[in-house]
């Protein structure tokens, strides 16, 4: 018998790392370019986060508001993301934001429609009109659902059970990237002309979080880092105002922003609607940021509820409409809680949602500092700022997505020669062997240690004392790590991958700290106790970088500037009217 | 509580034939199958082998006979099973290690039926999007619920004797697209579901919907399919 080779080779144009929103549009992008794509994910097919993305996706199609335009959209982003995004990136995602709906639609996503038979849109928090297009609380599962059936129908493969373990670079440029499989342990190396990283975020590291377990776990962060990409903005992360506070093992669990537009209160215990105090005009739909800090302040003041939490009431809407627009909602708390919300209110708390930051891009092709390499979705950072509105990140992972592949496809075309590298591969192979022995740690509690240390020390209110705490925890845990306990067996690689993961995390969560020691102001998601007011002088970019010998470098760089004409109207229409733009 | 487990064993390294083996674990009236599965792997047998990943009931991937009936281990309350609780892998399809099967032949039957929109290939790109009513759009809101999980296709009789025998998922599947207004490849699809593996194999056994963890009527969409096969109304 010929003995097993210590790992098969794959060989494509395009390699996308990511089965997701962005991932999979990459796909379809590179393989209509012309080019071999394959797709490469940690999980089964039609399993990426994407499909828990429940409420909807944003473009100007003014179905409902036709006095709405493309330029409103960037004003609504770019000033509720506090003047942190970058205006081209902005300005690519709100133009581009119908064509890539228009596209979905034709490839058979069922939005909802109005009573005339075009795409219905709905009123998401703090945007001034109504643009966000959805299929009732199941938007995203919606969107991977189309895309998935474009990606059988162009016969595009996607290879599941794949953990990427490290990008192959030489001399600047990517090559393709090393993976095993989590059950079989087999391991491939992808070769590729180009690589787009699509992997997510980074907030499973938070103790509460919206996150699955084993997802966004920062690890698609460390490799672009690794790799020598620079990542920003990493202490700007979204915590979502309601997820869910019980049963414990479901803590953290998201309850749709869909809720409070569909016209859903906020009541603290003593039945009072404390949003009149926070921002009387906007309410409920106020942006992301306020109303987490709102629930935060509220639950950190003694005047929560039995779980620690506050109540998000929809119950006067009545039951038909929630079963029409929250079904996924309604079905979720009579499964989890055995509560009907149609009759009781729900009890929620803030919970890490979304990394706003991540790897530094070029706003046209997403291309990162290393050749070859591309990222697209929320493995980047650019668009946000300090805050992400609702439903523009599904949009995100579309736009981009799509300009990614395109870009990576152009590359695979327009290269003579691709450098490959043995000795990189063989390095690589040489750190999963290294990673497989007997250790005394095991992964799930140093992981338990460093989400609890994430959510005390770099939460929804952060200080320096905390921060400074927080760091010196990771470097006790980094200590830990080359002791960590990985031995594959019979049942699976499940435990090689924990350990990559937890390594991604802690570098990740590194990479946020660092930044939130040096942002020392209050500007949106980030709320410092010893810095409470926004400084000008802090418009900008933190970006960190890993040195070669393993270091971080941390430093500030100014932010893109705008266009004229719009960075006026921004500053004009700073105020908001908050008339009809709840759904009652 | 206490919970009794009967798994059906199978390695095919080792072992000639599946066999039972017996566990118990601790677990609470509120949790799932799944959760005490993983309190077997995780305490008991590492070697125990299943497929899930969501654990939400929304991937699909944990289906399971469980005491006889097709269903998601992430979904069946501990409460609701009777012990001691029997499990065994999906049946119709190869059994590659414990619960763990080949799906190939599934998704070869998904593939058959071209599940993806089909346009008009005389209609110009529309600058913006077709029109398609709230009640167009209800026409196939059921069959859009599906999540390939294949409870109602290994729970068909029909699909566990008969190789060529498409089964109810990919009927399903195809219903979705043959009534959504906007979709041109209707009959293509019905021609090839009028075929050998199409839907005429069906028997109305009524197995896949009373196995499908979304509550489709799936045997409702198979019934409109055969009809708009007979009758050429879709």
């Amino acid at each position: 018998m010929t003995p097993r080779p210590p790992f098969r080779t794959s060989v494509s144009n395009v390699l996308i790392i990511g089965t997701g929103g962005a991932g999979l549009r990459a796909a379809i992008a590179a393989h209509e370019a012309g080019t071999e794509a394959v797709v490469i994910g940690k999980r089964a097919r039609k399993d990426a986060h994407t499909v828990l993305a429940a409420g909807g996706i944003n473009a100007v199609l003014g179905t409902r508001d036709p006095e709405d335009s493309w330029e409103q959209h960037f004003i609504d982003t770019w000033r509720d993301g506090y003047y942190l995004g970058n205006p081209r990136v902005i300005e690519l995602l709100v133009r581009e934001a119908p064509s890539v709906i228009g596209e979905l639609e034709q490839w058979g996503c069922d939005f909802a429609r109005t009573p005339d038979g075009r795409l219905d849109q709905r009123f998401f928090g703090a945007h001034k009109y109504r643009r966000t297009c959805y299929a009732g609380d199941y938007t995203g599962r919606a969107m991977i659902n189309a895309l998935d059936a474009r990606v059988t129908e162009l016969d595009i493969p996607i290879v599941e059970n794949q953990h990427v373990s490290r990008l192959l670079v030489e001399d600047g440029s990517c090559f393709g990237a090393f993976a095993f499989n989590l059950s079989s342990g087999e391991r491939t190396v992808y070769i590729a002309d180009a690589v787009v990283l699509a992997t997510g975020g980074h907030t499973r590291i938070w103790r509460k979080s919206s996150s699955r377990r084993d997802e966004n776990n920062g690890d698609g962060m460390y490799l672009a880092l690794q790799a020598g990409c620079r990542l920003a903005d990493m202490e700007l992360v979204q915590f979502h105002p309601t997820g869910m506070v019980a049963p414990e093992e479901m803590a953290g669990t998201l309850v749709t922003e869909a809720v409070r537009g569909e016209g859903g209160r906020l009541f603290n215990a003593s039945r009072e609607r404390y949003m009149t105090r926070y921002d009387a005009e906007r309410m409920e739909l106020s942006t992301r940021d306020r109303v987490a800090l709102a629930n935060y302040t509220e639950i950190t003041q003694g005047r929560g509820g039995p779980h620690g939490g506050v109540f998000l009431d929809v119950s006067h809407i009545g039951k038909e409409q929630i079963l029409k627009k929250l079904p996924r909602m309604y079905r979720q708390f009579i499964e989890y809680q055995m509560l009907d919300i149609s009759r009781h209110p729900m009890e929620v708390a803030p919970t890490a949602h979304y990394s706003m930051g991540g790897v530094v891009v070029d706003p046209e092709t997403h291309a990162t500092d290393v050749a070859g390499l591309f990222a697209a979705g929320e493995t980047t950072s650019g668009l946000h700022g300090a805050n992400r509105l609702g439903g523009n990140s599904l949009t995100e992972t579309l736009v981009f997505g799509r300009r990614a592949g395109a870009a990576a496809a152009a590359r695979a075309q327009s290269i003579d020669v691709q450098v490959r590298s043995r000795s990189r591969i063989e390095e690589a192979n040489a750190e999963l062997d290294s990673f497989i022995k007997e250790g005394t740690e095991f992964v799930r509690p140093l992981q338990r240690a460093l989400r609890d240390n994430m959510w005390e020390h770099c939460g929804v209110v952060r200080s320096e004392q905390g921060l400074k705490q927080g760091l010196q925890k990771i470097e006790e845990l980094k200590d830990l790590l080359p002791q960590v306990d990985v031995r594959p067996t019979s049942e699976g690689y499940d435990d090689l991958g924990h350990a990559l993961n937890l390594r991604g995390s802690l570098f990740s969560a590194q990479a946020s700290l660092l930044g939130a020691v040096e942002r020392r102001e209050t500007r949106g998601a980030h709320n410092r106790s010893d810095y409470p007011q926004l400084d000008e002088k802090l418009t900008v970019n933190l970006v960190s970088r890993l040195t070669r010998d393993g270091e971080f470098e941390i430093s500030a760089e100014p932010v893109a500037p705008a266009p004229e004409h719009l960075s006026h109207w921004a500053k004009d229409d700073a105020h908001l009217e908050a008339k009809g733009r709840l759904l009652e | 509580m206490k919970v009794h487990l009967r798994l059906l064993r199978f390695n095919p390294e080792t072992d000639g034939e599946p066999h039972f083996e017996e566990y118990t674990v601790e677990a609470d009236p509120m949790d799932r199958l799944l959760d005490c599965l993983h309190q077997v792997k995780w305490r008991h047998d590492s070697s125990l082998a299943l497929r899930r990943s969501c654990a939400h009931g929304i991937c699909g991937s944990d289906t399971m006979l469980i005491n006889g009936v097709n269903a998601l281990a992430c979904k069946v309350l501990v409460k609701d099973m009777k012990q001691p609780v029997t499990v065994e892998p999906m049946r119709g399809l190869p059994v590659i290690k414990d619960f763990i099967v080949d799906m190939e032949p599934f998704f070869a039957g998904y593939r058959a039926v071209k599940p993806w929109l089909i346009p008009d290939p005389d209609a110009h790109e529309p600058a913006r999007e077709r029109i398609q009513t709230p009640d167009e759009r209800e026409r196939f809101d059921d069959t859009t619920k599906c999540i390939l999980c294949a409870a109602c296709t290994t729970s068909c009789p029909i699909f566990w004797s008969d190789t060529e025998y498409v089964g109810p998922a990919a009927i399903v599947n195809a219903h979705r697209f043959i009534f959504d207004s906007r979709d041109y490849g209707s009959r293509e699809r019905l021609q090839i579901l009028s075929g050998k593996g199409g839907v005429f194999k069906c028997r109305t056994a009524f197995n896949c919907t009373a196995a499908c963890p979304r509550g489709i009527k799936v045997t409702k969409a198979i019934q409109e399919v055969k009809r708009a096969a007979l009758y050429d109304t879709f």
